[in-house]
């Protein structure tokens, strides 16, 4: 039985109040929330701090563990955890990505990346943790290599978009970087070989792109399939072939594979792929949509459906929603009304739809 | 003119993606693309999200834009501290070919400087040796009437030795003082690339500039020994003279506008503009075509022996190094003059992360006493700039150049042809760049030991200092700027 078979129902499990000002995104910290070990959530929000979230082993809910201010001077965009969960970046309007540390029961800033001209919009770690790629809105796509000691060095400065760059991020498990930009497109970026990083593919309309602002994407727990949510009101879907792509024998170019359109009515800020595929949007119509593939095998054309519609999810724009990976069907949302909620999806059993 | 033509560094700078007319800039972008970034979206939500993003623009975004581009010249972007070459309509008419071709109607002088990289660029593309492009190039310039055709690798030379004395002068102050200054003496980096001037100048500000080496790029030196000695010897005022580079860079246009390349004889005197345009190679390439000229076909005329590194037997000589060979020359010379060590043969120059970032040290008695490295591209050039920053730079000089691959890869080089890569053509020029050009020591040259007797006086000298070296100036954020960034 697949999950489009399942009825579910979306738990508001836990309002996260502290932020003074609009939340921009969420990040779960790796490797935590199972065995146990308490789950940790990152937030970052337009008021200049990162708050780390701590879930107590006792009662189940979230406490502010840490707050970490008086670095960056203005709006901090997003936040990523290393895989290892070391470190936390911290991309900021003010230009600069600050590299933390948790030393003891506090986050130390061990290092500032300078370089972008303006506004850091996004920030993300490759699958190993040895780079770290930023974007922004100078139109520029950064990669820095992580170096012993927390020193980072540039790697390569890319440039080929044509406006602001809104998310970058990495392939979850080979060195491939995507980046999606106000100018429409997806771009596809690559090394060569002779440490010199390409676009190798760019994913515009006449792909069957997005035809507005491309504001961020996530891969399958394959990585295989990449959802991308716009301004154009769609998701879409987008393959490759990831034996081609492992095989290094040139590169696999990303096809669309679907549209899921007709479900929103705003803009579609946030997409998150959990782990055993359901995808999650968050949109300016303060709702919270998941979708799942339909598992049937009936047609070769994979479809995808509206698992469930959380209406006023929050009382302000979705800016961003994350499925912790830990297996627990956990989601943790961000709103422009300066909260965070963390919900459980919950399997309404006895209550499944006869299969068809 | 596409800003796509600058060095990717300048490129970098290319910030204002929401620029409007009245926040700083006066030009007004290209309208009507889409997404225009002059027009914020028009659903509500998503004008929410784009003030949100971008604060700054609130209230001003939403202005008209006007469809006449308004003119402005390239030294009113240098004078901003904003964008500099995001707007297409910026003007070069100052810059450009005709701008060139009427100075001769006119009847200017016009002379002509051109660049060994403009050269290798030309050879490689007609399949002509660098001697016999620079003649042929001669016959061409003379032909339309210009009064001379001088080399650039002739200037380059005394900006090789003005460095050389810079640097020992520089690396005795670190070493023999400990004042606050003292710290501020090295490394010493290099000053010929305008695309990295701009840079710091912009971006990075008043930390690095006491770093960059005061003396004059080969393209400001000749500029200065043209307009300030050479004019009397030929018996031309300096005023009546056009002088014209040929450069395989787009950055090189904003360096000869610089207010601190334009002198006056006297105090009420007329202002003279050291270089007063320059054309790319790719530019040079449209007026061969756009001339119905065919180019390998074209006499070979003798050289103008003034102000060109050409000797006796007609061969040319200059230095090893396609970027100018600052670090190398300077490394020789300080091994030479501070160890006492004088190095045979080719430096042994190691690759570090990249075919860009190179570096050569000089061991005395199993000490490092000298760390030089070349530094290409914009990606290097940030590496190098953060350990500046940090008070961890290893280096005693750097040759710090904004393109990758350095000056024969410039933005105003002939592009490939197709189906040549990038790769291939840049070993191309690499190779045809030094193709019977024969190495010599710029401290040998005969024509800079005759400047130096009869005008300068000494390399390091006041007259050196007045007319070889020049300044650098932090660009301070206008009000506008900063609200854009607040």
């Amino acid at each position: 039985m697949s999950l489009v078979d399942e009825s579910f129902e979306l738990k508001e499990l836990q309002v996260l109040e502290g932020h003074a000002d609009r939340v921009w995104s969420v990040a779960w910290k790796p490797a935590t929330g199972f065995d146990g070990v308490p789950a940790v959530l990152a937030s970052c929000s337009g008021d200049k701090t990162v708050r780390v979230w701590e879930q107590s082993p006792s009662s189940g809910s979230f406490q502010c563990k840490a707050v970490l201010e008086e670095t960056h001077t203005r709006t901090v965009r997003s936040c990523a955890w290393s895989p290892s969960g070391k470190l936390l970046a911290t991309a900021s309007f003010d230009a600069t990505t600050a590299v933390w540390e948790h030393v003891g029961d506090d986050y130390e800033c061990v290092s500032t990346l300078e370089g972008h001209e303006n506004e850091v919009k996004s920030i993300s770690w490759n699958a190993s943790g040895s780079l770290l790629a930023t974007c922004g809105r100078d139109k520029s796509v950064w990669i820095w290599e992580v170096l012993p000691g927390n020193e980072f060095e540039c790697v390569s400065v890319l440039q080929g978009h044509t406006q602001d760059v809104k998310m970058v991020q990495w392939h979850p498990n080979m060195d491939i970087l995507f980046s999606c930009s106000y100018d429409n497109t997806i771009k596809v970026w690559a090394e060569d070989g002779d440490d010199d990083w390409h676009c190798v593919q760019t994913l515009a309309e006449a792909n069957n792109g997005h035809t507005s602002t491309v504001w961020a994407l996530s891969f399958n727990a394959t990585g295989d399939k990449m959802a991308t949510c716009s301004d154009d009101l769609t998701l879409k879907i987008w393959g490759s072939d990831l034996l081609t792509i492992q095989s290094g024998n040139g590169s696999a170019p990303w096809k669309h594979i679907c549209t899921l359109s007709g479900y929103h009515d705003r803009t579609i800020f946030s997409v998150h792929w959990s782990r055993e595929g359901i995808i999650a949007s968050g949109a300016a119509d303060d709702a919270i949509r998941l979708f799942a593939e339909d598992g049937d095998g009936l047609v070769d054309e994979p479809k995808y459906h509206l698992l469930l519609k959380k209406d006023k999810a929050h009382d302000m724009d979705v800016n961003s929603v994350q499925w912790s990976s830990a297996g627990n069907r956990l989601l943790a949302s961000a709103s422009d009304d300066g909260t965070i909620k963390i919900w459980e999806l919950i399997s309404l059993a006895g209550d499944q739809k006869p299969p068809l | 003119m596409s800003s796509e033509k600058f060095s990717a560094t300048l490129r970098i700078g290319d910030l204002n993606d929401y620029i409007a007319p009245s926040q700083g800039c006066v030009v007004s972008l290209k309208a009507n693309s889409n997404p225009n970034p002059n027009t914020p979206p028009t659903s509500s939500s998503r004008l929410d999200k784009f003030y949100a993003e971008n604060p700054a623009t609130l209230g001003k975004a939403v202005k008209p834009v006007e469809t006449e581009p308004v003119k402005i010249s390239l030294k009113d972007c240098l004078a901003c501290s904003g964008c500099i070459t995001s707007a297409e309509t910026v003007m070069l008419e100052k810059q450009s070919l005709d701008e060139f071709l009427s100075s001769i109607n006119k009847g200017k002088a016009v002379i002509v400087s051109v660049s060994p990289q403009s050269r290798a660029s030309l050879a490689v593309h007609f399949g002509l040796s660098p001697l016999q492009v620079f003649k042929k190039l001669t016959t061409l310039f003379k032909t339309l009437g210009v009064k001379a055709v001088f080399d650039t690798s002739c200037s380059r030379d005394l900006t090789l030795i003005e460095s050389c004395y810079e640097f020992i002068t520089r690396y005795r102050q670190c070493h023999l003082t400990t004042d606050e200054k003292s710290k501020l003496a090295l490394p010493m980096i290099s000053s010929a690339c305008p695309g990295w001037i701009c840079y710091a100048e912009k971006t990075l500000g008043s930390y690095i500039l006491p770093y960059i080496s005061s003396v004059k790029s080969p393209q400001q030196t000749i500029g200065a020994i043209i307009k300030n000695h050479i004019c009397q010897m030929l018996c031309i005022r300096p005023e009546d003279i056009y002088h014209v580079t040929v450069m395989p860079c787009y950055d090189k246009k904003l360096e000869a506008v610089r207010d601190d390349f334009v002198f006056q004889v006297e105090a009420q005197g007329e202002k003279i503009t050291e270089v007063d345009s320059v054309l790319t190679t790719g530019e040079l390439l449209d007026l061969v075509k756009s001339r119905s000229v065919d180019f390998a076909s074209l006499e070979e005329s003798p050289l103008d022996k003034l102000l060109a590194n050409a000797a006796e037997g007609g061969h040319l000589y200059g230095v090893h190094g396609s970027s100018g060979g600052y670090a190398e020359i300077i490394f020789r010379y300080a091994a030479k003059t501070l160890f006492g060590k004088e190095i045979v043969g080719p430096l042994n120059f190691k690759t570090i992360r990249n075919s860009d970032f190179k570096e050569v040290t000089l061991e005395v008695d199993g000490e490092t006493v000298l760390k030089f490295a070349l530094c290409y591209g914009f990606r290097n050039l940030q590496n190098v700039v953060r350990k500046i920053k940090a008070g961890k730079c290893e280096y005693q000089f750097l040759e710090i150049m904004a393109c990758p691959s350095g000056c024969l890869n410039g933005g105003g080089q002939i592009k490939p042809k197709a189906g040549e890569s990038a790769k291939d053509l840049i070993q191309s020029l690499e190779l045809k760049y030094m193709e019977n050009v024969t190495e010599a020591d710029p401290l040998e040259n005969p024509i800079i030991k005759g400047l130096y007797a009869e005008w300068l006086d000494e390399p390091g000298s006041e007259k050196a200092k007045k007319h070889m070296h020049t300044e650098y100036h932090p660009i301070v954020k206008s009000i506008t700027s900063q609200l854009q960034n607040w």
